[in-house]
């Protein structure tokens, strides 16, 4: 069943690949085909889902080489069903949203799918060696997506940048790994065998720091996230959707299932570091996007401020802000791509990304009305207003976060501010205002180019009214998860309640 | 049938949003095949059952006892959100109130724009305040009306900006946005302590808490100044006033809604609070002197205006400062009925303004002059907006203001003075457009100027016969005070200030005594009311340069600093493998050479206690 997942879009893409003589249009057909049966296949698997049942689902265990340790074995549980979801509309997006003229067809294409079926692997993957595996196999097709599909000639720069922090990253994981099954004398790298209960304090310890950095790379924390502003602008929108919607999330989701999941104990130590670390990430995110001039980019280092929620979520580890947490991972991907797909539109119609130079495109004769409609739309949900996805996300978190980390929650709470304060200026700049009469000769945006951000916005919409089809699939999970930390977080209470009167 | 109305009076928002997305659907594509048009007629039909519902329901629900109805929303862990509905003759009248002004907003609207395209934008918005207000009213919760908040302002923030290819109002719509987004925030963060120290959110929950708890006065203290926040955001109260001023650019009938119901959605959650403020008194005198400079400060810049709209932007917030000061004090029942007489006068002023102002084409005041005898209706209606709005008896604001001087009377007398006061200069103010526009002789802009057609005058003057109106339903609601019990002297200290600051008004404006224009004795002191204490410009210089500053700097520092490591770093590594490449040179003397260096590193390291203890030898 989840072995489909994978395999499914590695299938597709040899063929796209490999088929001879395809054609550009017979490629981009292909591939959305095995898009679309991947969402239809997650969706038979969301159907099939005992959302009461906390435990891995739907495994799959083949024994491959035993004497490493290395079995493959997979199977989905509440922390990464939303996230296999999120996964799999997003690649059809991707797809979908790309230029039908794009150069190199048939590698484009199928590094997408090897793109997709890496990440589902990485979400599915119950062996850590196996997550290693997918981890690092995304990482060569995502190499090549910035480096021959970029925009300006820093791509080269911008994709090796990528290569070697998301390199570095999968090494301090492995190294991680590596030492916390040997030390724990585990036979087997699965994930269920590994109990670090025994394991002295600073062992424990150095190795969940090699993992926080390792994931703290690749969602990317501040101070590790310089690669993510150039590799964000330098891609397409197709690529910079899957890889802020989806390759950032194998950072927070690792951050959760391993750092959260393997070390309980000492998880209630790091945490209050955390929780600063991810306040810290949502202020400079936000105040270095309002100093951006370039949407594009602004909307990149949005990313790195909303990635601050999370780790906030994740760092207090209270049942509300764990749920709070994968429902942002999810309602941030959305949100996400839903931005970058629009700013993609702007730039191939109008020409440019340069917030000085746009003006006026709500105009509704010569402008993009619904375009920009849409982005108002976008940009309010990323800023938290109620009624769209990213809002019940943010008010979990916050609310699940405060009792125990109190100033960092309120300090994301100005950051959601901040958050509106640089959507202002984008929106002002770039919908409102008088269109240049000499300049305003725009191509028409035709439908299709519209879908996906039609399609997003629905979907923002509707997890945003109807909120329990974003966090009942997590729930019980992370309720198991929360059980585990949670006699370390009252002492968390008892220790933060002073602090709690001084806001 | 009548019950059954009663019982779905959650309906009374849903036909709003079914308008507001009824509306939305004349895109630019179908507008240019039908017109803008049938996007207001749907809409206004929308209205219409709305307030017919609202209205039914109010008389089923008359001397009832207040129900509660949950709808559920999201339940996660032991998070509860369900939307509680209240269902009680209060909260119906208020909807019915929002309606009926709404319908009237409305058809005016209809009148007003009569040359925009942009009617499915504006209608879908002016429909989506409804429904806000409407769930606001009916909700008995704290975090929904957070929500509602929230929306409401991304919606003044759309409503403000409708012409948006005009600088000011751009700007102004984004100043709108900031500043209640602000509030809104400050809110949040009281929003989300209160939940582990009440455990609910439920305004009645939250009152009955608030009679039994024991939370330290400090943290109390916090969250009651944060939860205040809110609502001085959206009374436009100081400092937070900013935004109502600018968002006079957007289009009149949105200004009919925004200075009669929305402002007062702030009062309303503060009304709704009270129990739970009251717990702090330092909370409780903050509104109070929050209100009270407010009032008085903001009816000051109201003189000094030129703008018309912005002259009547700042008495309501004004009014919303008495309303802060009521709730302050502890008279609930008087704020909510300040509201409601504010708000008819209130929409009444806009509309005759709005009237004025279509067909004249400025609304700067010393252009105007002359047209009582082109204009009667309008002028009438603005006598009529203006004498409900003052303490003018037997009009509606009288009984309301009298409420609550005759409650303050005893304790806070100081506070009475506030009263009479604002009022007065309330009078002046109204007084002066009134002679402004209507005095005098004709200028250049007002010479010719018919009446406006009737979509505008048929609301303007239902709203002025329900103003004149307004005592006798009061009177069979018995919401008036009891005429037995009052200070009767109050009442007349009352009506002497109205009667002082109109006609001292009349004498400058009408006479000939002042010359024109009429001038402070001072100008720096005019100036510093005409421009609304530079609080605009205090702002720029303080809070937005101070955050484009860190914002800038912190950019830099990412790009020099934390991306610059990573580049030296980059750089460092090519660098020293270029310049290591040309070691390999094929001498063996070199390579013999660097052998040796390498041996005679390792023979000391390894060497290194034998060495240092012949050192210590060496030198005892």
């Amino acid at each position: 069943m989840l072995s489909a997942l994978i395999w499914l879009p590695v299938l597709g893409a040899a063929l796209v690949g490999f088929w001879p003589g395809l054609s550009a249009s017979r490629a981009r057909f292909l591939a959305l085909a095995v898009a679309s049966s991947l969402l239809v296949w997650t969706v038979v698997l969301f159907s099939q889902f005992d959302i009461s049942n906390p435990a891995i689902q739907f495994s799959e265990l083949f024994p491959w080489i035993e004497t490493l340790g290395l079995n493959y074995h997979l199977g989905v549980d509440g922390l990464s069903l939303p996230l296999l979801a999120l996964a799999g509309i997003l690649t059809w997006i991707a797809i979908y949203s790309s230029n039908e003229s794009v150069e190199r067809p048939r590698l484009y294409y199928a590094l997408i799918l090897s793109v997709n079926a890496g990440i589902v692997g990485g979400f599915l993957a119950q062996n850590l060696l196996l997550f290693i595996l997918f981890y690092e196999l995304e990482l060569i097709p995502f190499y090549l997506l910035i480096a021959i599909w970029g925009g300006t000639p820093q791509r080269g720069y911008a994709a090796m940048k990528f290569l070697i922090y998301t390199a570095v990253s999968g090494i301090l994981i492995l190294a991680a790994f590596l030492g916390l099954a040997w030390l724990s004398g585990s036979s087997t790298f699965d994930y269920k065998a590994i109990i670090t209960a025994g394991l002295p304090l600073t062992t424990q310890l150095i190795l969940l720091t090699m993992l926080l950095v390792g994931f703290g790379i690749k969602i990317p924390l501040v101070p590790l996230h310089t690669w993510l502003p150039d590799a964000y602008v330098e891609a397409s929108p197709p690529v910079a959707i899957l890889l802020g919607g989806i390759l950032a999330k194998l950072g927070t989701y690792g951050l959760v299932r391993f750092g959260l999941g393997l070390f309980p104990e000492t998880w209630a130590l790091v945490a209050p570091g955390l929780a600063i670390i991810g306040a810290i990430s949502a202020v400079y995110g936000a105040l270095t996007a309002i100093a951006q001039k370039d949407i594009k980019r602004m909307v990149a280092y949005s990313s790195i401020g909303h990635m601050g929620y999370v780790l906030l979520g994740a760092a207090a580890a209270t049942e509300i802000s764990l749920i709070g947490a994968v429902a942002q991972m999810v309602a941030h991907g959305l949100i996400l791509a839903i931005l970058f797909h629009l700013v993609g539109v702007i730039e191939t119609k109008v020409g440019t990304r340069e917030l000085d130079v746009l003006n006026g495109l709500m105009s509704p004769v010569r402008g993009l009305p619904l375009t920009s409609a849409l982005l108002v739309l976008g940009g309010m949900a990323s800023a938290g207003i109620p009624g769209m996805a990213g809002f019940v996300a943010e008010i979990l978190v916050l609310q699940g976060s405060y009792s125990v980390f109190p100033l960092p929650t309120l300090v994301c709470v100005v950051c959601t501010g901040l958050t509106a304060v640089y959507f202002v200026i984008l929106l002002n700049r770039t919908c409102f205002g008088k269109l240049d009469n000499n300049t305003a000769y725009y191509p028409k945006v035709k439908l299709p180019e519209e879908i996906p951000a039609l399609v997003l916005a629905v979907v923002i919409f509707f997890l945003g009214l109807q909120p329990t089809w974003l966090v009942r699939w997590s729930e019980s999970t992370v309720a198991a998860m929360v059980a585990t930390v949670q006699i370390d977080n009252e002492q968390q209470v008892a220790a933060v309640e002073a602090p709690a009167i001084e806001r | 049938m009548v019950h059954f109305l009663l019982q779905t009076i959650w309906l009374v928002p849903c036909y709003a949003l079914l308008g507001a997305i009824l509306s939305i659907a004349w895109v630019p594509g179908i507008t240019r095949r039908t017109g803008p048009r049938p996007a207001a007629y749907v809409n206004l039909l929308m209205t219409l059952l709305a307030f017919l519902h609202g209205l039914v329901a109010l008389f089923a629900s008359w001397n009832q006892p207040p129900q509660e109805l949950l709808i559920p929303w999201l339940t996660v862990a032991n998070l509860d959100l369900s939307f509680p509905v209240e269902i009680s003759s209060v909260t119906i009248a208020a909807t019915v109130l929002v309606t009926g002004i709404n319908l009237l907003a409305q058809t005016y609207a209809i009148g007003y724009m009569e040359m925009d395209w942009g009617w499915a934008r504006f209608y879908a918005l002016l429909a989506l305040f409804e429904a806000g207000m409407c769930g606001l009213v009916l909700c008995n919760s704290l975090f929904f009306s957070y929500i509602i908040l929230e929306i409401l302002t991304l919606g003044t923030y759309l409503l403000v900006g409708l012409w948006f290819s005009q600088p000011l109002v751009v700007t102004g719509a984004r100043d709108a946005f900031l500043t209640k987004r602000v509030g809104d925030l400050l809110l949040l963060m009281g929003v989300l302590a209160l939940y582990p120290l009440a455990g609910t959110w439920n305004f009645t929950e939250l009152a009955q808490w608030a009679t039994t708890n024991s939370v330290d006065p400090k943290i109390m203290t916090l969250v009651g100044l944060a939860l205040v926040a809110g609502p001085m955001g959206k009374c436009a109260q100081f400092p937070l006033h900013l935004w109502l001023d600018e968002a006079m650019e957007g289009p009149i009938p949105s200004t009919i809604l925004r200075n009669s119901v929305v402002v007062a959605t702030g009062a309303w959650v503060l009304v709704k609070l009270e129990p739970v403020l009251a717990l702090s008194p330092v909370v409780m005198a903050t509104i109070v002197y929050i209100g009270a400079v407010t009032a008085v400060g903001a009816t000051l810049i109201a003189i000094a205006q030129i703008d018309a709209k912005r002259a009547l932007s700042y008495s309501v917030s004004a009014y919303m400062g008495l309303v802060f000061i009521a709730v302050g004090t502890g008279h609930s029942d008087a704020a909510l009925l300040l509201v409601l007489t504010h708000a008819v006068g209130s929409s009444l002023l806009v509309m005759s303004i709005g009237a004025i102002v279509w067909n004249n084409i400025t609304q700067d005041l010393t252009q105007m002059g002359g047209l009582w005898s082109h204009r009667p209706i309008s002028g009438l209606a603005f006598l009529v907006g203006g004498a409900g709005l003052l303490a003018f008896p037997p009009l509606g604001s009288f009984w309301a203001l009298l409420k609550l001087a005759d409650s303050l009377w005893d304790t806070r007398p100081w506070l009475v003075g506030v009263l009479l006061v604002v009022n007065a200069l309330t009078a002046f103010s109204l007084t002066r457009v009134f002679c402004l526009i209507f005095g005098n002789q004709a200028k250049q802009m007002t010479e010719r100027s018919p009446e406006v057609h009737w979509p505008m005058i048929l609301p303007m003057m239902v709203l002025l016969g329900f103003t004149l109106h307004l005592p006798l339903v009061l009177q069979s609601l018995s919401l008036l005070p009891d005429w037995d019990r009052v200070y009767k002297d109050v009442g007349l200290l009352l009506t002497w200030s109205t009667i002082f600051g109109c006609s001292i008004a009349s004498i400058i404006y009408l006479g000939r005594m002042v010359s024109k224009p009429v001038q402070l004795f001072w100008k720096p002191l005019q100036d510093f009311f005409a421009y609304d204490f530079y609080s605009a410009e205090i702002y720029r210089i303080t809070i937005v340069f101070g955050v484009g500053l860190v914002s800038n700097v912190i950019a830099l520092i990412d790009r020099y600093l934390v991306d610059g490591l990573v580049n030296f770093v980059g750089l460092a590594s090519i660098f020293s493998g270029e310049s290591l490449k040309y070691s390999t040179s094929g001498q063996s003397q070199f390579y013999a050479f660097t052998i040796l260096c390498g041996v005679g590193l390792l023979g000391m390291m390894l060497g290194w206690p034998f060495l240092s203890h012949l050192s210590f030898n060496l030198f005892p």
